[in-house]
């Protein structure tokens, strides 16, 4: 292209603006003189001139079909681009106009002036008029957002007003203060909001800022030295252009905020800034009417970034999964409006083969006739929404998609995503750890629950630790490896007392290697690793093994004592999703318990977290809140998945009013503890909500509870006999699981008998109902005397009791019977 | 000579007897069961909530090895849903009804009204006691400190109203329903309601005395002495 940039003189000396047509045909700018001009874009011939009795023009927008100007005199006009033409004044003001804004349909015109009111005009019929009165001093600019129902304004008191337009009736929604700078009306530097085109966030000279909270979230900084006179979003909202009154004028990578690229050879200040919607071509304006239409605006290498779908606005809180490490491109499932990349190829592909063949533009071969979404409508540029509406559309990408299965991400549990600019790390019964973002360096603060033992601490992190994990002998982080600063990933260790000097250490990974999520245990550490190792160092940093994880990736990893389970993505399911192995290792005797056994997740379930319980057994809490323990799993091959508690048919839900999840945090003491999130939250955020615990309730049955008439009341009372006696089997089992196997204390020895006893006495409220309901229930009530576990024959004799005190002779005679052969051994283990 | 007490508990005494329920804390530091002559108290181990007697827990409170759990009951939704009832029209007459009683099964002298496993919907008979206690000694405690004060100050002033707009009919043989009010609600108007029933009777006394006195001046000896008659209305109030 040209070798030197040449200004295209549009206008005479002086503020010149400009603004794009939405389908990128044609630009239009507009200067001092009484002339509008308008270029076809991707020619070099003489613009088509408009010529106007205004002049002074001071702001323009346009639409396909129309445009509308704005002037120094008051007046905001519409003119035709069809046949170039003036069609009407839309509005006159008193005072100078300084900007105005188009919303997406073209429907409404904002228009800021000199006036204390902001007006916003219906193009097609200029009596209906909104007024916006809520600033004190006059306004900037104004802005529209994608979706034509919020306005910013821009006031010279330094303060953004946000109006909702969607009713009829305008609402101013919030003050954003402090945000920009104070500016008078007339000066270059800008104080526009520019909307990222995904419509979460925008930008304002300073600083970019989230819609939904209004927080700022991320700065671009460094790379202007004055005021910001123009910004722009590149259409799909990869990158963004500024320029500043020091006649700079910069691209941003907007996922990063990194610097791509400065331009040194602007010669006017810039006023004006516009990308081309589908070329990488970037026009601008400056105060000394000249446009500049620059081609191959991006440099090559970053081309890339104009090319790709719709980029989320870079929010602290993001789902990026920062929480699951090394976040894994899925390509291909879903429409995310990240990680889905539309390859160059595929759109010159589209380009030559034109809106006939093979595409869902106009000709499509799949009628929508219902309406059902069938086939994209495309949109006015006759061109698949690539770039406004989100995510890509699904039905081209189906016959082309190469098979992805879909992987589970990696996590480490107990940790949650950024929000603002806090996470926490880790949240468990010992303690919790949580970092602060400041920018250069994170700030890490560790406490813990019980204040005697430990002594909370707090200490500046330049490593930016995004994982760690907390027990009562130390704690544990991890970072990332940085490329820029050629930080490999580390593990870090510290413990909470020592009698020497000082025994924290950091170890290295190799490079190219990174956490994925680790584990701290009384005896051991465990970090899985993207490279799909799994390596354990005793507490002091000493590698004790390093070995291949057989389903990977790692998803998570948990560990008590010498115990580690450590979860990968296995084979893949009918569904495309993989299926989720668990594996259980004993390092110290280097025993497997269990290998690469299922995770019994249900269909479109994923896993919230896995953690052990205060007794050691293996814990999993999935996304439809339901609790699981794994029991048996000391013998390989016996495991299995029993349900704890299912926190959705709770009692405290019964009434409906309440509408809230759980976030696990532990089971220790036969309870579940957690943190109920109101609403949709899916993660604990600060200030750190209080735990709550529940009592474990396996589902047996869903009977509701508080039932009104005492015949409901009895059923309820015979539910919850018999969720109490699978609930006792459960903990016996696992009681004996846990003596059979372990160097048992004499206080879990001591265990295994009271829970058998509460079984049995479960058993026996059981069969006092039964006999209370009549001599017909006979044969249960037999059946219930049969599963008693006691073998004294005690139990067997108060079960007599209770048949003689229902006068229910015969079961009673049965029951002696049972136990006389019992005595005697005639009845084994199998016949029972 | 000690003081004559006035009958009944006084202020005071009710609020020192509040502090025998028990509420959930949430230690902050290990501390072995102890042995007290209300009974044994669970071990402390932190996070794991605990109920503990009030005095207790405010005692670790204000040693900073505690923080206290309010109850449900003392929350903003659970207060405004019961200022809601009393003040609703077609309630005005009621109280709001007191927790359900619990099966009777139980034999701890205590129940659960001001642990974290109380019933949310309805204010127990200590209601005003607790939330005064933790309110000043737990402040840090709540979540929205100044809502739940001024909820309980309003379901106070809502509350008092309608038991004094019960004593505008407090006559001889007039009474007043009080099903669901607390024990420092009464231990208030009873001093109040003590005097007025008092000062009627004092009027009333009066004027009896004085027509008795002329009774007995037409009869010059009198029959029944006024002083016995007095002491038999003490022994009633």
């Amino acid at each position: 292209m040209a070798a030197r940039l040449r200004g295209r003189p549009a206008h005479a000396p002086g503020p010149t603006y400009l603004s794009y047509t939405p389908n990128g045909k044609k630009l239009i700018t507009v200067g001092v003189n009484g002339a509008l001009r308008v270029f076809q874009h991707g020619s070099d011939n003489e613009p088509a001139i408009i010529d106007v009795l205004t002049d002074g023009h001071t702001a323009v927008a346009s639409t396909n079909d129309f445009i509308v100007v704005g002037a120094e005199d008051g007046s905001v006009t519409k003119y035709s681009l069809l046949t170039n033409s003036m069609e009407e004044i839309l509005v006159r003001c008193s005072l100078p106009v300084r900007d105005v804004s188009l919303s997406k349909d073209g429907e409404w015109v904002a228009v800021a002036s000199d006036e204390l009111e902001v007006k916003v005009v219906n193009t097609r019929d200029m009596t209906r008029i909104m007024h916006l009165r809520d600033q004190s001093r006059p306004v900037k600019h104004v802005s529209f957002d994608v979706s034509g129902s919020t306005l910013a304004v821009s006031c010279t008191d330094g303060i953004v007003y946000m109006y909702s337009l969607s009713s009829e009736q305008p609402q101013l929604i919030k003050r954003v203060d402090g945000l920009i700078k104070t500016l008078e009306t007339d000066v270059e530097a800008s104080a526009k909001v520019a909307w990222h085109p995904d419509g979460r966030a925008f930008a304002a000279p300073t600083a970019t800022r989230a819609r939904s909270d209004w927080q700022r979230q991320k700065a671009f900084s460094g790379g202007h030295r004055a005021d910001i006179s123009a910004a722009a979003w590149s259409p799909n909202g990869a990158l963004l252009a500024t320029a500043g009154v020091d006649k700079s004028l910069c691209i941003w990578e907007t996922r990063s905020q990194r610097l791509l690229k400065s331009y040194d050879d602007v010669q006017n200040a810039i006023l004006a800034i516009d990308w081309h919607p589908t070329d990488n071509v970037c026009s601008y304006t400056n105060n000394n009417g000249e446009l500049f239409i620059r081609e191959d605006f991006v440099p090559g290498e970053h081309a890339k970034h104009l090319r790709i779908a719709l980029q989320p606005a870079p929010m602290n809180n993001d789902p990026l999964s920062e929480i699951s490490g090394n976040a894994r491109k899925q390509v291909g499932n879903g429409d995310k409006p990240n990680g889905v990349r539309r390859s160059a190829e595929d759109q010159y592909l589209d380009d030559l083969l034109g809106p006939d063949a093979m595409s869902e533009d106009e000709m499509d071969f799949i009628e929508d006739d219902d309406g059902a979404g069938y086939a994209e409508e495309t949109n006015h540029v006759g061109k698949r929404t690539a770039v406004a509406n989100g995510g890509r559309p699904a039905k081209r990408h189906a016959p082309f998609a190469t098979w992805n299965p879909q992987v589970h991400e990696a996590f480490q549990p107990g940790s949650t995503p950024w929000r603002g600019d806090r996470r926490y790390l880790c949240l468990n019964m010992t303690g919790f750890v949580w970092t602060v973002n400041q920018d250069t360096h994170h700030t890490v603060t560790v406490e813990f629950h019980d204040r005697q033992e430990h002594r909370d601490f707090h200490f500046t992190d330049p490593y930016k630790y995004d994982k760690a994990s907390l027990n009562e002998k130390g704690t544990l982080f991890s970072c990332r490896p940085s490329s820029q600063t050629q930080q490999r990933a580390v593990l870090y260790y510290r413990p909470h007392e020592t009698w020497t000097t000082r025994t924290d250490w950091r170890t290295q990974l190799p490079a190219g290697e990174e956490v994925t999520s680790m584990s701290l245990s009384e005896s051991c550490i465990v970090a899985t690793t993207s490279k799909g190792y799994v390596r354990i160092y005793s507490l002091f940093g000493l590698p004790l093994k390093v070995y291949r994880q057989k389903s990977m990736p790692a998803v998570t990893c948990a560990s008590w004592r010498d115990y580690v389970i450590t979860v990968g993505n296995g084979s893949v399911g009918g569904d495309g999703t993989t299926r989720m192995l668990y594996t259980i290792d004993n390092i110290r005797r280097d025993e497997l318990c269990q290998s690469e056994d299922v995770v019994a997740l249900g269909e479109d379930t994923e896993l919230r977290s896995v953690f052990f319980s205060d007794k050691g057994d293996p814990c999993i809490y999935d996304t439809e809140g339901v609790l699981l323990i794994l029991l048996h799993w000391r013998t390989p091959g016996q495991a299995k998945w029993v349900p704890l508690l299912d926190t959705k048919t709770m009692d405290r839900l019964a009434s409906g009013r309440k509408d809230e999840t759980y976030w696990p945090v532990a089971v220790a003491n036969n309870k579940f503890h957690c943190i109920i999130l109101k609403g949709s939250d899916v993660y604990p955020h600060f200030p750190r909500p209080l735990l709550v615990d529940f009592d474990f309730k396996i589902p047996v049955s869903s009977f509701p509870a508080g039932a009104a008439d005492d015949e409901d009341r009895d059923a309820a009372q015979q539910k919850n006999l018999e969720e109490q006696y699978v609930r006792a089997s459960l903990q016996h089992s696992l009681a004996s699981d846990l003596v059979d196997n372990t160097n048992a204390t004499s206080a879990q020895k001591a265990e295994v008998p009271v829970m058998e006893r509460e079984v049995d006495k479960a058993l026996l409220q059981l069969l006092a109902a039964e006999c209370r309901e009549g001599e017909e229930r006979g044969m249960k009530a037999l059946e219930i005397a049969a599963l008693m576990r006691d073998r004294t024959g005690k139990m067997l004799e108060a079960a007599g009791k209770i048949a003689a005190r229902f006068q229910r002779d015969i079961l009673g005679e049965k029951i002696t019977q049972l136990a006389e052969r019992r005595l005697v051994g005639l009845v084994d283990e199998e016949d029972m | 000579m000690a003081p004559p007490l006035p009958p009944g508990l006084t202020p005071s005494e009710v609020g020192f007897l509040c502090e025998m329920e028990h509420v959930t804390v949430i230690p902050r530091q290990t501390l072995d069961g102890l042995e007290l002559l209300g009974g044994p108290t669970g071990a402390l181990k932190p996070p794991f909530p605990t109920p503990l007697p009030l005095w207790l827990a405010l005692l670790l409170k204000k040693q900073r090895r505690a923080n206290i759990t309010p109850p449900p009951w003392l929350s903003v939704e659970a207060l405004t849903q019961i200022l809601d009832f009393e003040t609703d029209e077609r309630t005005a007459e009621l109280f709001s009804p007191s927790p359900n009683l619990p099966p009777a099964t139980t034999s701890a002298p205590l129940g659960d009204a001001a642990t974290a496993r109380a019933q949310a919907d309805a204010l127990p008979y200590h209601w005003l006691e607790i939330g005064h206690l933790l309110i000043t000694h737990a402040a840090d405690d709540f979540d929205d400190l100044d809502a739940v004060r001024k909820l309980l100050r309003d379901l106070r002033e809502v509350r008092m109203s309608k038991l004094r707009k019960g004593f505008e009919v407090l006559d001889a043989g007039g009474g007043v329903k009080m099903n669901g009010v607390g024990g420092m609600e009464i231990a208030e108007v009873r001093g109040f309601v003590g005097g007025v029933v008092d000062g009627l009777r004092r009027l009333n006394r009066s004027r009896e005395e004085s027509r008795k006195e002329r009774e007995t001046e037409e009869r010059e000896n009198g029959l029944g002495s006024s002083s016995y008659r007095d002491d038999e209305d003490e022994d009633m109030l």
